[in-house]
C-alpha cells in the first residue's frame, strides 16, 4: 500500500447500479445458481416443493431473511470476531426470523400460521449461512444486499419450477391450499383439495412418486442436465 | 479477524443483550394483539370440528362472528382424569389458565404432565333443534413435532360428527395434509369409536385404504409416520374421556 | 440391547439422508472423492454424537417447566439447539484446521455449513419429539451420524467409479449425484418396514 502513487485522494463515486452490481443479481439466476451450481438449500427444496403455494411462501421468506441478514452481517463484518463468527451469524439469522414471526403473529395471524411450519427450515437453510460466510463477511453492505437479493431470487426460481412439476404431475393441481387453487389434469382423485371437476386428460392418474422427496432429486438432477447443456461452461470436467 | 478473548466475550455479550432486549420488547409490546389472535384462531379450530355438520364456513368468518357464536352457542367444561367436572375456581387452583376456562387449557403443557393429573377440556356446541355436539381435544406426535385435533361427537358419545386437525411442522403436501386437505378430517365423519359390543375401538388411519368402514379411514400417501401419529393420538386421547362419556350415558 | 436397536434403526432403517433426505447440501457437494467424504462423515458423527446429549440436557434441565428456571422456555429451543451445534462445529473446525490443513481446504465452506446441516438439528428435534432418555439420545445421535457417514461414503464411491462411465457431459458430476441419491432413497424405502425388535428378539 505504501509504495502506491500517493495522489490526492479523489474518491471515485462507485455507481449504484454498475456492471458489477447488476452481475450480483444476474449471476445467481444462471451461472452461479444457489441450488444447481452452489448446491445450497437442498433440504428445504426437497421438503416444501410438493406444492407450489408453500414454495412461494418459502421463497419470499428466504429472500427477505437473506437480504437483511446479508446487510446486517456486512455492516458488522469488521467487528465480528473470527472465533465465534458462526454463532454470531446464526444469532443474526435466528433473530431476524423471530422478528418476522412476531410481526406476523401480531398483524397477520393466518400468514404466521402458514409460515411457522417453515421457521426451522429457514434458520437451517444453508443458502443463508452460506452467503453470509462466502460473501457478506468480506463485502460492502450495498453489494451484500444485492447478493442476497440475487441469490434469493435464484433459489426461489428453482424452488417454484420444481414445485410446478411435482404438483402438476403428483396431484394434478396448481396452487393447491391457496385461494387461487386450480385443478389442471386428471380425473378427481381421492386426495384432492377443493376438487374442481376437470376433464382435461381425465385418464391421467396422479403419480405418487412425484410426492416423494426422491422425485425432487430426480427433477433437480434433470434441471441441472438442461441447465448445463444450455450453458456448457458449467459442465463438470473433473 | 482474530481478537483477544476479552473482545470476543464483550462482543457476544453485547450482541446477545441487544437481541434479547429487542425480542423481549417486541414480545411485550404486541402481547395483547398476539393473544387475541391466538384465542380467535383456537376458537375457529374448535368450531371447525362441527363445521361440516352445521354448515359453517369457518375460514370466511370475521373475528366478531366467531366470538358471538362462541359466546352464545358453546358451553365450556373442564374435567379431571377421573371424569369429574371442575369449576373455573377449581381449575385455577390447579393450574393458572386464564379464567379457568377450557379454551385456555394449554394442551401442549398438559401432554407433558403425568397422565393422572391432566385436565381435559370439553366444548358443548348447541346446534339447531337442541342438537348437542361434544367437542374434545386430543394431542400427539407427528413426524417432526406435535400434532393435535378437535373431535366432535354426537350425543350418543360414539359417532364422530366431525374433526379438525393441526400440526406444528409436518411436511407440506405429505403430513400437512391432515390439516390442509379437507378430505382427511371429513373422512372421520360417521365413524364410530365403540364397536357394537360397546368396547372402545377408536378410529385408525389405515395405510393403503380403510378396510373397516366403521372404525378406519384412508391414510395419506407418503405420510405414514404422521398418519400413525393421528391413530395413536386418537386412541390415547379419546380414551382419557371415557369416564366422562360413561357418566353422561348413565344419566 | 434397547440402545443397540435405536442405533441400528437410526443408522439403517431411518437413515437421515436416504430415508428422510436430511443434510443433503453437504452430502451432495462434498461427495466427489471418498477421502473428503470420510473426513466430513467423521465430523458429522462427532457433532451429532456430542450435540445430542448436550441438547438433551438443555431441553430437560433448562427449558422444561420442571427445570432450573421453573418456567416453560420451549420457545427458546431452536435458538439454543442451534447455538450448541454452532459451537460444536466451530470446535471441530479448529481441530481439523490444526490436524489436517489439506482436508480443511478440500471441505471449504461446507465445514462451517455442518452447523446448518438439517440432519443435525433434525436429530435433536426428533430426539425431543420421541421423548428419548439420555442414553437413547446418545445412541440415536451416534446411529444417525453413522448412517450419514455410510451414505456419504456410498455415494462418493459410486461417483468415483461413475467418472469412467459414458454419462452425457451435462449430466456429469452433480446432476448424476442428484439422480443417484434419488434412486438410493427409493431403495432405502424398502427398509422402512423392518422392525428391529423382531430382529434381535427384544420385545
Amino acid at each position: 500500500m505504501a509504495d502506491t502513487i500517493t495522489k490526492p485522494e479523489v474518491k471515485k463515486a462507485e455507481p449504484w447500479f454498475g456492471k458489477k452490481e447488476r452481475q450480483l443479481i444476474s449471476d445467481p439466476l444462471n451461472d452461479n445458481n444457489p441450488i444447481t451450481v452452489q448446491v445450497l438449500g437442498i433440504c428445504s427444496a426437497l421438503a416444501v416443493t410438493t406444492l407450489v403455494y408453500p414454495s412461494l411462501v418459502m421463497a419470499v421468506a428466504v429472500i427477505f431473511v437473506l437480504v437483511f441478514s446479508n446487510l446486517i452481517t456486512s455492516l458488522l463484518r469488521t467487528y465480528i470476531p473470527n472465533q465465534v463468527r458462526m454463532i454470531v451469524q446464526l444469532i443474526i439469522i435466528a433473530t431476524l426470523v423471530t422478528v418476522v414471526e412476531l410481526t406476523l403473529k401480531a398483524y397477520s395471524y393466518d400468514v404466521y400460521k402458514k409460515l411457522s411450519v417453515f421457521i426451522g427450515l429457514i434458520i437451517t437453510n444453508c443458502i443463508i449461512m452460506g452467503r453470509l460466510e462466502a460473501f457478506a463477511m468480506s463485502n460492502k453492505p450495498w453489494k451484500a444486499t444485492l447478493d442476497g437479493l440475487g441469490n434469493g431470487l435464484g433459489y426461489g426460481a428453482i424452488l417454484i419450477a420444481v414445485a410446478l412439476v411435482r404438483e402438476l404431475f403428483g396431484k394434478g393441481t396448481l396452487m393447491a391450499g391457496s385461494g387461487a387453487e386450480m385443478k389442471i389434469i386428471g380425473a378427481s382423485p381421492d386426495y384432492m383439495i377443493n376438487t374442481l371437476e376437470s376433464t382435461l386428460f381425465g385418464w391421467y392418474q396422479p403419480n405418487n412418486l412425484m410426492v416423494l422427496p426422491a422425485a425432487a432429486l430426480f427433477i433437480i438432477g434433470i434441471f441441472i442436465w438442461i441447465h448445463r447443456s444450455w450453458n456448457p461452461k458449467l459442465v463438470d470436467i473433473s | 479477524m482474530q481478537h483477544n478473548t476479552r473482545y470476543v466475550v464483550t462482543f457476544v455479550l453485547i450482541l446477545t443483550s441487544v437481541v434479547a432486549l429487542l425480542l423481549t420488547f417486541l414480545n411485550e409490546a404486541w402481547k395483547e394483539k398476539m393473544e387475541t389472535n391466538e384465542a380467535i384462531f383456537n376458537k375457529k379450530a374448535i368450531l371447525k370440528a362441527v363445521a361440516t355438520d352445521v354448515g359453517f364456513e369457518v375460514d370466511d368468518m370475521g373475528d366478531e362472528e366467531v366470538l358471538s357464536i362462541f359466546d352464545n352457542q358453546v358451553e365450556q367444561k373442564v374435567y379431571d382424569m377421573d371424569g369429574i367436572e371442575l369449576t373455573p375456581e377449581e381449575v385455577l387452583s390447579i393450574r393458572k389458565y386464564k379464567g379457568g376456562q377450557a379454551e385456555f387449557i394449554d394442551m401442549a403443557k398438559e401432554k407433558k404432565l403425568d397422565e393422572d393429573v391432566r385436565l381435559l377440556p370439553m366444548f358443548i356446541f348447541n346446534g339447531d333443534n337442541n342438537k348437542k355436539y361434544y367437542i374434545i381435544s386430543v394431542r400427539g406426535n407427528g413426524l417432526w413435532d406435535e400434532i393435535w385435533g378437535n373431535i366432535a361427537l354426537e350425543n350418543d358419545f360414539t359417532t364422530i360428527a366431525g374433526a379438525s386437525f393441526d400440526h406444528k411442522g409436518e411436511t407440506p403436501g405429505l403430513g400437512a395434509e391432515i390439516k390442509d386437505n379437507p378430505v382427511f378430517p371429513a373422512s372421520f365423519k360417521g365413524k364410530k369409536i365403540y364397536n357394537e359390543a360397546g368396547a372402545f375401538t377408536s378410529v385408525f388411519v389405515r395405510k393403503g385404504g380403510a378396510r373397516d368402514p366403521l372404525h378406519e379411514v384412508d391414510g395419506i400417501s407418503g405420510a405414514t409416520v404422521t398418519a400413525d401419529g393421528v391413530s395413536e393420538m386418537m386412541a390415547r386421547g379419546i380414551k382419557y374421556y371415557e369416564p366422562i362419556f360413561a357418566a353422561a350415558k348413565n344419566k | 440391547m434397547e440402545l443397540f436397536n435405536i442405533f441400528i434403526k437410526a443408522a439403517f432403517i431411518e437413515n437421515m439422508v436416504l430415508a428422510y433426505f436430511l443434510g443433503m447440501c453437504s452430502y451432495l457437494a462434498v461427495s466427489k472423492t471418498v477421502k473428503t467424504a470420510v473426513g466430513l462423515g467423521l465430523a458429522v458423527i462427532f457433532v451429532l454424537g456430542f450435540t445430542m446429549p448436550i441438547n438433551w440436557l438443555i431441553s430437560e434441565y433448562l427449558l422444561s417447566e420442571t427445570g432450573l428456571f421453573g418456567v416453560d422456555l420451549t420457545f427458546l429451543r431452536l435458538i439454543l439447539f442451534i447455538a450448541v451445534i454452532a459451537s460444536m462445529v466451530q470446535l471441530v473446525e479448529m481441530v481439523i484446521e490444526k490436524l489436517s490443513p489439506s482436508l480443511y481446504n478440500s471441505l471449504g465452506i461446507f465445514l462451517p455449513l455442518i452447523t446448518v446441516n438439517c440432519a443435525i438439528l433434525g436429530g435433536s428435534l426428533f430426539m425431543v419429539s420421541r421423548e428419548y432418555n439420555l442414553g437413547e439420545s446418545v445412541a440415536f445421535g451416534l446411529g444417525g451420524g453413522f448412517g450419514w457417514f455410510l451414505a456419504i461414503i456410498a455415494i462418493a464411491a459410486i461417483r468415483e467409479k461413475i467418472k469412467y462411465s459414458a454419462v452425457p457431459p451435462a449430466l456429469r458430476g452433480l446432476g448424476m449425484a442428484f439422480i443417484l441419491t434419488g434412486l438410493m432413497g427409493i431403495a432405502f424405502m424398502s427398509l422402512m418396514g423392518i422392525d428391529p425388535d423382531a430382529l434381535t428378539g427384544v420385545k
